[in-house]
């Protein structure tokens, strides 16, 4: 009987020289203190022995390009890539320095994905496609020199609109709960980004972030009332520039009715940075 | 607006180093062929990204081309 032994989310533009360059001084220690915080829920993850770890976090127009956006896609096959930019900008120059090849749980991602079709989750598939800073700077900040179990990358389709619903990540992560139970492996699961920036995707409103906003689901996390999460829109997210929360959703369906712990909330103008861990029985 | 004709162009600047190339020598001509509008081309032509992003250009795209990115 397999089981979820850890759970954790997280940010993950995780380079101090991105936020010094756009945020000056504060940037750099906001994200130095992030990442310690993630470094050490890293270490927890390491201690439990996992058999895999499923990475659900969103792809930054990289991987798929527009001839097709699925709306949630597991990564199978026996490894992936890290993705490659030639002249790397932003937050893309984050992977240059990451190894370029990673193991991945081939088993337990056909799970996922069969049982979901059999269970009405029509899931993408994809056995190329690369992973971007949103699985790997979490992913290495977690392990530093540590080996990295094989993973179970999930992208779920946060920005190209019409979205997936809070409400229909939520219940994927609840499959995805389901399909662990059932297998023989201890599986740690992370969702990775946000929290509030970018609000509206718009250039011009770079810079602002929704601290209220914010604080409102570390609130709702904390006390594990996963049904006011649910109900949030696709609107209010694409206003409060919490579209990444998708991928917390599908968390929050595989350890609800769990409670969460803050590890790390940090405001920038750019982005508010967090990393939350939550209390597993 | 095309919200695919803009963002294909896009992804292509970002994931295609010779044809970016050719557009930063001259933009007019790399997308000579595109199904644009007036206003998406004069954007491109004149290398706007913060106006191409208002044309329906996905953020992450418009800040990480390489030499053409919005900060």
């Amino acid at each position: 009987m397999g089981k979820i032994v850890f759970a954790g989310a997280m940010s993950h533009v995780l380079d101090p020289d991105y936020y010094q360059r756009v945020c000056g001084d504060v940037g750099r220690q906001n994200t130095e203190e992030a990442m310690a915080a993630i470094a050490k829920m890293g270490e927890r993850f390491s201690a439990t022995k996992a058999d895999a770890l499923i990475v659900v976090a969103d792809d930054h127009l990289n991987a798929f390009s527009f001839n097709c956006v699925p709306a949630m896609c597991v990564r199978i096959g026996r490894q992936v890539q890290r993705m490659s930019q030639d002249h790397a900008e932003a937050f893309d120059a984050v992977l240059e320095h990451m190894p370029t090849t990673y193991p991945l749980h081939e088993a337990l991602g056909n799970a996922i994905l069969e049982q979901g079709m059999a269970a009405g989750f029509d899931l993408a598939l994809s056995w190329e496609a690369p992973v971007d800073h949103a699985f790997l700077a979490p992913v290495n900040t977690m392990h530093g020199t540590r080996p990295i179990p094989p993973l179970v990358p999930i992208w779920v389709n946060c920005f190209v609109a019409p979205q997936p619903s809070a409400r229909r990540c939520f219940a994927l992560g609840q499959h995805i709960a389901r399909v662990v139970a059932k297998s023989p492996w201890n599986v740690g699961i992370i969702a990775t980004g946000g929290l509030s920036h970018f609000p509206e995707l718009s250039v011009p409103r770079i810079g602002e972030t929704d601290t209220v906003f914010d604080q409102k689901l570390i609130h709702w996390m904390e006390r594990g009332e996963h049904e006011p999460l649910q109900e949030l829109t696709a609107d209010e997210l694409h206003k409060s520039g919490g579209h990444e929360f998708l991928n917390w959703m599908v968390l929050l369906g595989a350890v609800t009715p769990a409670r969460a712990d803050v590890r790390y909330f940090g405001e920038l103008r750019r982005i508010n940075l967090a990393a939350v861990e939550w209390r597993l029985a | 607006m095309s919200r695919y004709a803009v963002n294909s162009l896009l992804y292509q600047l970002k994931k295609d180093p010779a044809f970016r190339s050719r557009f930063i020598k001259d933009p007019a001509a790399a997308i000579a062929d595109l199904d644009l509008t007036d206003a998406e081309r004069a954007a491109f032509v004149a290398r706007d990204m913060r106006k191409i992003n208002e044309l329906g250009g996905y953020l992450h795209l418009v800040i990480s081309i390489p030499s053409l990115a919005a900060h």
